[in-house]
């Protein structure tokens, strides 16, 4: 299979200061070189909208605190490399308390 | 006061950083039965650099054994702080070495008592004697994590100290910001121990986490605290520079250090050549840290580099069949004997030595450790009474070096300040907050959140790492580090004014906001440092001028100390704090200078 160049980051997003419900915005991300999921989310906080709210810290795997779920399945965004387009939620849906950041963080 | 801010809470003594230095000394300091708080930018246990180390914790050889392991009777605390003066090359503050190597058994020996695994002893950084405890990271600040919870030490955590409140001179208190409400909060206090690492993320290419943004060191600055040697940064070579995923991991640099594997890998140029010959043809990838770092980033300088910025590092001259013993043997020792759990050891390793057989790994210099900082003496108090600074966010103990570790330093200091602090309490009174400084503050910080224009926090970290990478790196020069004065200067006086929240004004989980106060931290750190760089007419240790290319011992056995006063930088020069060795003198080559300093090596 050929690699892709852009894929989609399908990003789950909510500020309750505005939004009345949760929704999902759809990012092309360039791919330039391995990426991981918080690649992704720093290029967007980094060139598209810099209030997407999201924790990264160690960036690789020590600190775990950049638990999201990445199709469905919690992982970290870290260490989860990325080819293909993708879905990124926070890890628990009901205690959101911004974008990809939930309480139990 | 209480129409200012959000909250006001009253301690004793606030801990500002939670982990390696920070959380040992508030479990010292809750002995006292003082009232303490930690607050900290991230969750305990789980952000700062000491997570992320590796960890070698070292202690003398008889100090080993008398904490039971083998340890090295041929050692004695006097031969390792020997070792620690030298190979700083004479610039270490003496008072506080032999302070390091007093407490180095005894912060070790709290750690092992509150339950820290231990991997191994060896010889950790190939020092003529075993002065090393293997441990991780990861064990290190669980372990400390769970001490604090065991004691109920209060702790505010994913919240940030902006800046310190002080009162005729003496520290009355601090504001706060909650990240996650956007809250701002008042603490009122008699002491505040810092413990707020370095400031890594000044550079665009580093090994630390996120929240390394010198947010103590500037704030102490700010309050008129003496900083010292903020000239001495040290540059990691063999840093990954490639893929982006991995970017800024030390694994390759720490089995580089693996005895008798670091031996087999070559650092190659562009044109394929074993570039170290030219510059240590006799321990080739096996020389210091320093010289390895310096002649890889002037091959990179001078076009000689990997395409992404990098040299190479590689294996491709080994047999297939050795790099497959190599990959089981590493598996076996990481998984079935350590049982470690770190992703850069289970994963990333194994990827990278299967990747190896047939391509090389493109590795640099990252930032890695800031032997500069808030000036402390042997007793972590800093020139403001009331201050005390512990770990990475302090300057002045190693001198040009850091010859030894950086987790024992963060255990020995945080400590001795989790000792004094309590004292140091009992002899004075709470002062009255300053109203003037808080409104100052607080304004200061909203600033972005009022403006509607402007700069963003983006626009000004891109700007700040180009200059950082291109003229305050790792080789220096006169002409570029006057640039760069000037450029950051600039940033600071006129674009941070400027600064501004673009995307959403809700202060709950508001990057741009906090990242807003952490670049004028990086900013003030990285101004400091280019600015001491620019006077340090010579080379040592860690710290590389391409044109003034000696070790001058005549003039420059000084460290740097510097201050505002009156809203100007004021400095000073000082002769290094000497106690029983005295400090040589003549001019030596870079190479001499280094190699004269670490002759005891074995390299064999």
């Amino acid at each position: 299979m050929e690699k892709k160049e852009i894929i989609k980051m399908s990003c789950f997003r909510f500020d309750p200061e505005k939004d009345e419900k949760p929704h999902f915005e759809v990012y092309d991300i360039p791919l330039n070189g391995a990426m991981c999921v918080q690649d992704c989310l720093t290029y967007v906080r980094e060139n598209v909208d810099p209030s997407l709210a999201f924790f990264i810290n160690c960036r690789l795997g020590f600190c775990r605190r950049c638990l999201v779920r990445i199709n469905g399945k919690s992982c970290l965004a870290c260490t989860t490399e990325v080819q293909d387009d993708f879905t990124v939620e926070p890890l628990l849906k009901e205690k959101v308390i911004r974008d990809l950041w939930c309480e139990s963080l | 006061m209480e129409d200012l801010c959000d909250k006001i809470i009253s301690t004793d003594i606030l801990i500002v950083g939670s982990e390696g230095a920070g959380g040992h000394a508030a479990i010292e300091a809750s002995k006292s039965g003082a009232d303490i708080l930690i607050i900290t930018k991230g969750k305990i246990g789980q952000c700062g650099a000491s997570q992320m180390a590796g960890a070698d914790f070292n202690v003398d050889g008889l100090g080993g054994r008398e904490l039971g392991f083998e340890g090295d009777e041929r050692d004695s605390p006097d031969l390792f702080f020997e070792t620690l003066v030298r190979e700083g090359l004479y610039l270490g503050n003496q008072k506080m070495l032999e302070k390091y190597v007093e407490y180095a058994p005894k912060a070790m020996k709290d750690l092992i008592d509150w339950g820290m695994k231990v991997y191994s002893y060896e010889s950790a950084h190939t020092e003529e004697m075993a002065r090393g405890i293997i441990s991780s990271g990861i064990l290190w600040v669980a372990t400390i994590r769970k001490k604090v919870k065991e004691l109920k030490i209060p702790i505010l955590e994913d919240t940030m100290v902006v800046d310190l409140l002080t009162n005729e001179g003496k520290i009355v208190g601090a504001v706060a910001l909650d990240i996650v409400s956007g809250e701002i909060i008042v603490i009122k206090c008699k002491a505040v121990i810092l413990a707020t690492g370095g400031w890594h993320k000044a550079y665009a290419f580093n090994t630390g986490p996120e929240d390394l943004t010198g947010d103590g060191v500037a704030m102490a600055y700010r309050v008129g605290a003496e900083l010292i040697s903020m000239e001495m940064v040290q540059f990691c070579p063999v840093t990954m520079v490639w893929p982006p995923k991995d970017k800024g991991s030390i694994i390759l640099y720490i089995i580089k250090e693996v005895d008798p594997f670091g031996k087999t890998i070559k650092l190659l140029n562009k044109n394929g050549e074993r570039f170290m010959e030219n510059y240590d043809s006799t321990n080739l990838e096996q020389s210091t840290k320093e010289i390895v770092s310096i002649a890889s980033q002037l091959e990179i300088e001078e076009g000689r580099g990997s395409p992404h910025g990098g040299v190479f590092f590689s294996l491709k001259h080994t047999r297939k069949r050795f790099m497959d013993m190599l990959i089981k043997v590493a598996n076996h020792r990481i998984k079935n004997e350590m049982k470690d759990t770190r992703y850069e050891f289970t994963t990333l390793l194994p990827e990278l030595l299967e990747m190896m057989k047939t391509e090389d790994a493109e590795v640099g210099n990252g930032a890695h450790y800031m032997g500069g900082g808030v000036k402390i003496n042997e007793n972590t108090e800093t020139t403001i009474p009331g201050l005390f600074a512990a770990g990475e966010c302090t300057g002045g103990m190693w001198g040009a070096v850091r010859v030894a570790s950086a987790c024992t330093e963060a255990g020995v200091q945080g400590k001795i300040a989790g000792e004094l602090a309590p004292k140091y309490i009992k002899t004075v009174t709470q002062g009255d907050l300053n109203i003037a400084q808080v409104k100052e503050i607080i304004n200061r910080m909203n600033g972005p959140l009022l403006r509607e224009v402007g700069i963003t926090p983006n626009e000004l970290q891109l700007k700040m790492h180009k200059i950082s990478g291109e003229k305050i790196g790792l080789i220096k020069n006169g002409k570029d580090l006057e640039e760069g004065v000037a450029e950051i200067e600039k940033l600071l006086n006129v674009d941070l004014q400027k600064l501004y929240v673009s995307s959403s004004k809700n202060k709950t989980l508001n990057f741009e906001f906090f990242r807003a106060i952490e670049l004028r931290n990086m900013l003030t750190c990285l101004y400091l440092s280019a600015k001491t760089s620019l006077l340090r007419e010579e080379s040592r240790g860690e710290f590389y001028r391409k044109d003034y290319t000696f070790t001058d011992n005549d003039k420059w056995l000084k460290t740097i100390v510097i201050k505002r006063k009156d809203g100007k930088t004021e400095i000073k020069f000082e002769t290094p704090t000497i106690t029983k060795i005295s400090l040589p003198s003549g001019k030596l080559t870079y190479q001499e200078a280094i190699g004269v300093a670490t002759a005891s090596l074995k390299r064999d």
